[in-house]
């Protein structure tokens, strides 16, 4: 008997490129045309005999071991189904195969039961070096950006990474490489060795980085964890002659060495367009005490909450902060400092144009915070509903914040009082846009309020993108 | 700098008059400043005392940075900020301070040539002492260059320094000579130089400044202070300007280098 409907259910469509990788696809229940022959098959037991996987060339079978065992564990059909396909994900998952398929069938040979069932995973594994190449225009500067990947360069889902960039101003470069821990891919560790050079206009600043890190990834419950070690070799110059003698006196080269931690917990449904969830995360950095010239510490963090209201309108309210605290009695260093303002913190003030100043060079502040309420709802009269109108937001917002130095001796209260004062703030309107599912573009009219002398607005529209906002 | 920038700097300049605050900027004293930069901020400095302009002095241990030419001195003026003898001698003139003003077209002519054969001799040859004499640079030059930096930068900096100024030496035909070959055209070149000096202008601040600096400074080889002192008109050419422009306090301060012993000889 098992035989027939096993047969029957022979062409049993696992085929990869139908289903996708996009967590948020629920499992759909397969076939539903043999609903009749299901009743059978769901309570019927079977036994998986043999998981096989075809195809491995440089890839190592003990890594898959972690990834496929669950299926041994199925009882019935359906549950090899399900299993199989959880499975298909979690390869996937890897970045190591271009593609996965999945075959049941019946167990053949000598000890094969009655029962029996073998699972096959066909695997096409992505090639040894992918490249790729990009040009750039920004920032008055045109850049060619070569990039090499050796995926799965060691069999176990290792991954290198270079990307060089050559510029008309600048070059910079960047080796990575990722090593997940067998069987927990969410755990792993990256090396990374860079140099990259910045400018920064709102400063007069220009940076020049050269470092390496080794990042440790790990999943805590409901929290991710990342620990992480840094040593920097900075290179600060004037952006021009004609730069204020504050930033000039920031020149030169320093050391930093920072140990680092980051704690999140995010259960938003969507980084970009979250309709429900909180995001929560706290970093502390530690410069100095694995040596180095800098050594200060330094404290923030980002909160952000959601709830959906009517017609698929969502109040979203953010709070961010942050403290940097010196250590041994030096001056904190223009480059770790804090800066605030822009399209996408406190909106209707220009980039990072907020706080202590000299002769119009932004220096950035000791501690900061800022908060920010929005109204997002879907575009008026919904226009490509259901495709490229999702793309699309307009939100209300209310922003606020501020930057300054703290003296460090006066006590928490005065610390406090020193952050609600000259409180800067704005309110607007405008329309977000979706890039994929990491940054968004603003078109926003704002009216800043609060403004103090030393800032830079942005009256009416302003325009921005970003990654990280408030 | 630009044509125009500078042009433009100059009129800001002679805007202004000369601030009680002016700020002269070197490297560390104690710790860190070498030979070539020392000689040149000292030549900034008598510059500046013969024009009786005040200035104070502020080490920082990223001066070469903070500058906008990367080299020391550098003064900050103002809003202004100029490094190097040969822009803060035109600095001040544009402020109506000047002491080639005496001089007809040809003295200034010739001064200007002289100053050029100082930079480009006396100047070049402190660099090779401490840049391409090994034992000069691994005792003295490299240690005292990076000691502000910790490891692993003070390595890099220092090594990155000692391999720019061995390119530029190599690109202008001084990479092949021997710390002696360098000495004797010094030494050439400080006797064809001393009778220039009649009236005080910038040469005589720049020789001074590198004169005194090499004579009152310690290194692995004393060949060249022991050279200069050969030369009687020199060390009186120093002594007078010392006395003259400095009271004896303020270099004891100035130049950490000291050996003392040399004082009394000069």
């Amino acid at each position: 008997m098992g035989s027939v409907h096993a047969k029957s259910l022979d062409p049993l469509p696992m085929h990869g490129r139908d289903l996708g990788v996009n967590p948020d696809d629920v499992i759909e229940a397969p076939e539903p045309e043999h609903e009749a022959k299901q009743e059978i098959l769901e309570n019927k037991d079977v036994v998986v005999q043999h998981v096989n996987i075809q195809g491995l060339g440089r890839t190592k079978e003990d890594l898959l071991g972690y990834e496929i065992s669950e299926v041994f564990l199925a009882k019935n059909l359906i549950d090899v189904m399900k299993k199989a396909h959880l499975a298909r994900q979690k390869l996937l998952r890897l970045g190591i195969f271009k593609d996965v398929e999945v075959l049941i069938d019946t167990s053949e040979g000598a000890d094969a039961l009655p029962n029996g069932l073998d699972v096959t995973f066909e695997v096409t594994e992505v090639k040894r070096l992918t490249g790729s190449y990009n040009t750039m225009v920004g920032n008055n500067e045109g850049s060619m950006v070569l990039g090499l990947k050796l995926p799965n360069m060691f069999g176990r889902a290792e991954k290198l990474t270079f990307q060089f960039s050559y510029g008309t101003k600048e070059t910079s470069y960047g080796l990575s490489f990722f090593k997940p821990q067998p069987g927990h891919f969410e755990r792993n560790l990256t090396l990374n060795m860079y140099k990259v050079t910045g400018q920064f206009p709102w400063s007069s600043l220009k940076e020049t980085d050269r470092g390496m890190s080794a990042e440790l990834n790990f999943p805590l419950g409901i929290t991710n964890h990342t620990l992480k070690w840094e040593g920097v070799w900075r290179e600060l110059g004037c952006l021009a002659r004609s730069a204020s003698f504050a930033v000039r006196e920031e020149s030169g080269h320093s050391l930093k060495s920072a140990l680092s931690h980051t704690v999140s917990v995010d259960s938003r449904n969507s980084a970009i367009f979250p309709s429900r969830g909180a995001l929560l995360r706290v970093n502390q950095e530690l410069a100095g005490y694995t040596g180095g010239d800098a050594s200060f510490l330094k404290e923030d963090f980002e909160l952000q909450m959601n709830r959906r209201l009517f017609w698929d309108s969502v109040l979203s309210a953010s709070l961010w902060g942050g403290m940097l605290y010196p250590l041994g009695g030096q001056p904190s260093c223009i480059a770790d400092r804090f800066y605030l303002g822009g399209p996408t913190s406190v909106r209707g003030f220009g980039m990072y144009s907020i706080g202590p100043q000299s002769e119009g060079d932004y220096l950035g502040g000791e501690a900061y915070w800022a908060g920010g309420l929005h109204l997002y709802t879907p575009l008026p009269f919904r226009p490509g509903k259901g495709g490229f109108g999702d793309l699309f937001r307009t939100h209300f917002f209310l922003n606020a914040g501020n930057l300054c130095n703290l003296n460090y001796g006066d006590g928490p209260r005065a610390h406090l009082q020193k952050l609600a004062e000259c409180i800067r703030w704005s309110y607007g309107a405008g329309i977000v846009l979706r890039l994929g599912n990491i940054a968004r573009l603003e078109l926003n009219y704002c009216v800043p309020m609060g403004v103090q002398s030393g800032d830079r607005i942005c009256d009416g529209v302003q325009f921005g993108a970003g990654i990280r906002f408030l | 700098m630009s044509l125009a920038a500078e042009a433009f700097v100059s009129q800001m300049a002679a805007a202004e008059p000369w601030p009680e605050n002016a700020t002269l900027y070197q490297p560390l004293k104690e710790d860190q400043i070498l030979l070539s930069d020392c000689a040149s901020s000292l030549a900034v400095q008598t510059y500046l005392r013969m024009c009786g302009l005040p200035v104070q002095v502020a080490c920082r241990a990223n001066a070469e940075y903070m500058s906008p030419s990367g080299k020391v001195p550098f003064v900050h003026v103002g809003n202004q900020v100029v490094s190097e003898l040969g822009p803060i001698v035109q600095f001040t003139k544009a402020k109506g301070h000047s002491l080639s003003d005496g001089l007809d077209d040809v003295q200034r002519a010739e001064m200007k040539a002289y100053m050029e054969l100082v930079n480009n001799m006396l100047l070049t040859a402190e660099l090779y002492i401490q840049w391409c004499d090994d034992a000069t640079a691994s005792e003295i030059s490299r240690p005292r260059y990076s000691s502000p930096y910790s490891w692993p930068l003070n390595h890099i900096l220092a090594y990155q320094k000692q391999w720019e100024v061995r390119r530029k030496m190599n690109a202008i035909g001084w990479g092949g000579k021997t710390l002696e070959q360098v000495c004797r055209i010094r030494s050439a070149f400080a006797t064809s130089s001393a009778q220039f000096f009649f009236q005080p202008t910038e040469l005589d601040a720049l020789v001074f400044g590198h004169l005194f600096t090499i004579l009152t400074t310690r290194l692995t080889s004393t060949e060249l202070a022991e050279r200069i002192k050969s030369y009687s008109n020199l060390l009186s050419f120093c002594r007078r300007i010392e006395q003259s422009y400095f009271e004896d306090k303020i270099l004891s301060v100035s130049l950490s280098l000291f050996i003392p012993s040399l004082i009394p000889s000069l």
